[in-house]
């Protein structure tokens, strides 16, 4: 491999990874402020590429305005589910599988109503800049690729100063904290985990539909990216948001570099693999290898 | 059903051990009785689905470790029983070797996953699942994924498969049975409730697991090897599909979850439903499964099950006016509030 393939691989990653880390940022928070394992994400990201599908078939929207089109959309959406549905969930400081099976069952209708209205054909969503190319003296860049990179960069800058600056976004790191102390200091908790569960909903349809714009999609779409994001979940250590972005660029390079020893048919394999490892091995993320560390120094 | 909430009166304590039995001579004796080839097909998918069902049971319900990936055991369990007889083995032999396969990968497939709890071992059980099937799909002793036919030496008889179902799903009712009337599924059950004070009390919860996990696959790999000798011809994204972890899944959650009736049920129900929407409307199918599993999760956890109990417990009430309200099993809701799951 010479150099110039290195660096093509490295950006190539590097790309994967911040729409990684916006497909994955949703199941963060969601997971935790309300200590739900939202099995339902890969649904919404199927509905976020057929939301893009139908504004750019039917009204010529550019698929990256539909991306963004999609945040108070989905939003509103995730705010109804949980008006409806999650909000019965009893409360508790730990994941429940009564609501892993609420959230599969909610996945299982979104993919079937998703097989109804558009059928098991693959779709996918083809603009002029699909094929484009950048040209950097040797290194070759896609154009729709950092486009996507660009749009998911500033979904988490965005999800970044909302967290930082706002009241709600203190709510939401207090409540990560400590339900119990967020409630004493006067946190609303129930206004909270709603617009959480609406923003988390939000990223999965803008993810979605970035997603859309690189690959083909059918109303199972979601599955294998949902695998993915519990990787890099993990791996970021599942309840924080800096954690997700490097989760997000270990799983693009790990992938992006395997395809060097792994035959290609193989390939849908590792992320899968790799989860049971990061799971069983790694529970903490990254950061719990980085602790470990210093406390033994 | 599940825990005697009343105390039972002999008449019905009767009926419940003849029951079973009943039911048994009354499936033994339909063949006989003219039944259309259809109907006997449909019978027997309904028995397979029943024992995956009650494999199922046994982990998720009974042990509290809900999994989405028995189509890892459903699809070992198919492709052993195949590549068995189409060597020549005598089918019932092959059964055997259809269970012990998919018990041993169960085996492999617990020792690191046990290790972790509630729903990280089901989302651990998702990535399983999803890779076997990438292997199978590339496996050349299997055909890969352009599927496996299965040549039997032997002419068809839809009435011997018919007997094979229905022995193998009586024999699942049986050790679910004795399992949970056993000392080992007081220990299960112990897990189920809370997995430390299970610890303390004795019980290892890791080999507990590991035991009843093999079991649970072996069921449900046998179902497995019985449905592909009748199907005699059996591909990777059929039978190792996450669809099919999902329809064993949703079986006895809908069914009922932790009870033996509720699986059986679960399976009897999903089984006719199948078959007569799945050839029409296939997305209507687990879109009505999908609804069922929000429902009987925020309203019922006791599933069909338990809702036939209430009917019926109601029906006695107004007879008999002196009722005790309790009236949703604690299993269910054991299960489902994820004790023992942290």
């Amino acid at each position: 491999m010479t150099f110039v393939d290195f660096l093509n691989l490295l950006i190539a990653a590097l790309l994967l990874a911040g729409i990684y880390a916006v497909m994955s940022v949703g199941m963060t928070v969601i997971y935790g402020v309300m200590k739900i394992v939202n099995l339902a994400h890969a649904g919404f990201m199927m509905m976020g590429a057929y939301f893009a599908y139908e504004l750019y078939e039917r009204l010529h929207l550019d698929p990256i305005l539909a991306a963004l089109l999609a945040f108070p959309f989905f939003f509103l959406v995730g705010i109804a589910i949980h008006w409806l549905l999650v909000r019965w969930l009893p409360h508790s400081d730990r994941p429940t599988l009564q609501s892993l099976l609420l959230m599969f069952g909610i996945w299982l209708v979104l993919q079937n109503i998703g097989y109804l209205v558009w059928g098991n054909t693959d779709r996918s969503i083809l603009t002029p800049r699909t094929l484009a190319i950048l040209h950097l003296g040797p290194i070759t860049i896609s154009t729709l690729r950092l486009l996507v990179f660009v749009a998911a960069v500033g979904c988490m800058a965005v999800l970044e100063i909302a967290l930082s600056r706002t009241w709600f976004g203190r709510s939401v790191r207090a409540l990560i904290q400590n339900r119990y102390a967020g409630r004493i200091v006067g946190v609303d908790d129930e206004k909270t985990a709603r617009l959480t569960f609406g923003m988390g909903i939000a990223f999965a349809g803008v993810a979605g539909a970035l997603l859309a714009t690189l690959f083909s999609f059918d109303p199972d779409f979601g599955r294998p990216f949902l695998l993915r994001a519990f990787v890099i979940i993990v791996l970021g250590g599942l309840e924080s948001v800096s954690g997700v972005a490097l989760g997000a660029v270990i799983l693009a390079l790990v992938e992006t570099f395997s395809i060097l020893f792994v035959p290609a048919q193989y390939q849908p394999a590792i992320s899968f693999g790799m989860l049971v490892v990061v799971l069983v091995v790694l529970p903490g993320g990254v950061a719990s290898l980085w602790a470990r560390r210093r406390r033994l120094a | 059903m599940s825990t005697a909430v009343f105390a039972p009166s002999r008449l019905e304590a009767r009926i419940r051990v003849l029951l079973p039995w009943l039911l048994l001579g009354v499936l033994a004796f339909l063949p006989t009785a003219g039944l259309t080839p259809n109907i006997i097909r449909l019978l027997f998918i309904t028995f397979v689905w029943i024992t995956t069902s009650l494999g199922w049971n046994l982990l998720g319900g009974l042990t509290g470790q809900v999994s989405f990936g028995f189509a890892v055991f459903y699809g070992l369990g198919a492709y052993s029983a195949a590549l068995l007889i189409d060597r020549g083995v005598n089918p019932y032999l092959s059964f055997l070797g259809a269970g012990l396969i998919p018990a041993l990968a169960s085996v492999f497939i617990g020792l690191p996953t046990f290790r972790l709890r509630g729903p990280y071992f089901a989302i651990a059980t998702i990535g399983v699942s999803e890779a076997t099937r990438v292997i199978m799909n590339n496996l050349a002793i299997t055909g890969g994924a352009s599927g496996f036919r299965i040549t039997e030496h032997r002419p068809f008889h839809q009435v011997d498969h018919y007997y094979t179902a229905l022995g193998m799903a009586a024999l699942a009712v049986a050790a679910s049975f004795l399992i949970m009337h056993s000392k080992f599924g007081m220990g299960l059950r112990a897990i189920k409730q809370d997995e430390d004070a299970a610890a303390d009390l004795g019980v290892n919860p890791y080999s507990y697991k590991l035991a009843i996990h093999a079991v649970a696959a072996a069921f449900t790999g046998i179902a497995g090897g019985v449905f592909a000798r009748y199907a005699a011809f059996i591909y990777p994204q059929g039978v190792f599909a996450f669809q099919t972890s999902v329809y064993i899944l949703l079986m006895p959650v809908i069914g009922g979850i932790g009870t033996i009736w509720g699986a059986v049920l679960g399976g009897v129900v999903f089984g006719i439903v199948e078959e007569q929407l799945v050839a029409n409307f296939p997305q209507i199918h687990l879109l009505l499964y999908g609804a069922l599993l929000i429902l009987i999760i925020l309203l019922e956890p006791d599933g069909l099950a338990g809702l036939l109990g209430k009917l019926f417990r109601r029906l006695r009430r107004s007879k008999r006016k002196n009722g005790n309200a309790h009236s949703r099993s604690r299993e269910a809701d054991e299960v489902l509030r994820g004790a023992g799951s942290g």
